[in-house]
């Protein structure tokens, strides 16, 4: 299960609301490699996991990937509570808005649905590794494309520290690779399945 | 938000992220003593600023009402509120 903790994990407070920033950043919230697909992708793919150290590391970036998707939903409110509606019309943000009002729904920059086919839960220890590692390369894209739209400081900077966040996932996701080549068959790592064939 | 209560917050907020950075090192690393030792310093910092955070200014999670008549998990803002940070 999971609990509750009343703060951010990292502070978000933003003195102008600007919906310009708000229509791009959502992807990071229901796009292809946002924090919504992290989190599914790492919580579903722990299951059939045979090694304690690989579920661990799952388990506990899965839920740090939580912690961002409400970073950024504080980053989209912040940036979007008190718009009036000119102010909404003159960033093009009302094609959003007369969807959602100022809800924040998940979904990509280009307005598609957030949609659990980003995500990859294949079983086979190896194939969803390598998801992995590119899942948090392509986050990492996404948060330096990020920072060449977006000026604010306020903004930039939980930006940064949720950029910096994937280096580290993707260096943890490294190590769980070597540790399950490490138990592999050295002359054919693709002999066997650790997630469903029996040893 | 009175200074106090951002300061202590953001106190509580680096201990906490020292604890997670460890632990997902922990994961893929378990005998490494020198992570384990760091791991143990920070957790230690963060029961006792945790604590001293939802005494003086409220609940930071469901187990932290510390008021003895009345519920006050919903009086503190919630967490994506500029206010609260």
């Amino acid at each position: 299960m999971w609990i509750y903790d009343k703060k951010l994990q990292y502070p978000v407070k933003i003195k102008t609301p600007n919906a310009n920033a708000a229509k791009v950043i959502v992807s990071q919230l229901g796009g292809a490699d946002g924090e919504l697909a992290a989190s599914m992708r790492y919580l579903h793919q722990r299951y059939s996991v045979p090694y304690g150290e690989i579920v661990g590391t799952l388990t506990d970036i899965g839920t740090e990937e939580l912690a961002h998707l409400e970073i950024i939903a504080a980053i989209l409110y912040q940036l979007t509570k008190g718009l009036s509606v000119d102010e909404i019309k003159r960033a093009g943000y009302d094609t959003t808005f007369v969807d959602h009002t100022l809800g924040l729904y998940p979904a990509s920059a280009a307005g598609v649905p957030f949609d659990m086919k980003y995500v990859g839960v294949k079983g086979d220890l190896i194939a969803d590794l390598n998801e992995d590692l590119a899942a948090e390369q392509k986050a990492r894209v996404t948060y330096d494309n990020i920072l060449r739209l977006v000026d604010d400081p306020d903004v930039r900077d939980p930006i940064k520290y949720l950029r910096e966040r994937e280096l580290v996932h993707y260096q943890r996701f490294g190590d769980s690779l070597r540790i399950a080549q490490e138990r592999l068959d050295a002359k054919n790592f693709y002999a066997f399945n650790p997630s469903f064939d029996r040893k | 938000m009175n200074e106090n209560r951002c300061d202590l917050l953001r106190k509580v907020q680096a201990e906490d992220f020292a604890v997670y950075e460890t632990v997902l090192y922990l994961d893929t690393h378990p005998f490494d003593r020198k992570a384990f030792e760091y791991y143990a310093d920070h957790r230690n910092n963060v029961t006792r600023l945790r604590s001293e955070y939802s005494g003086r200014f409220g609940p930071l999670t469901i187990y932290d009402n510390t008021d003895p008549g009345a519920w006050n998990w919903v009086d503190t803002p919630f967490p994506w509120e500029k206010e609260a940070n």
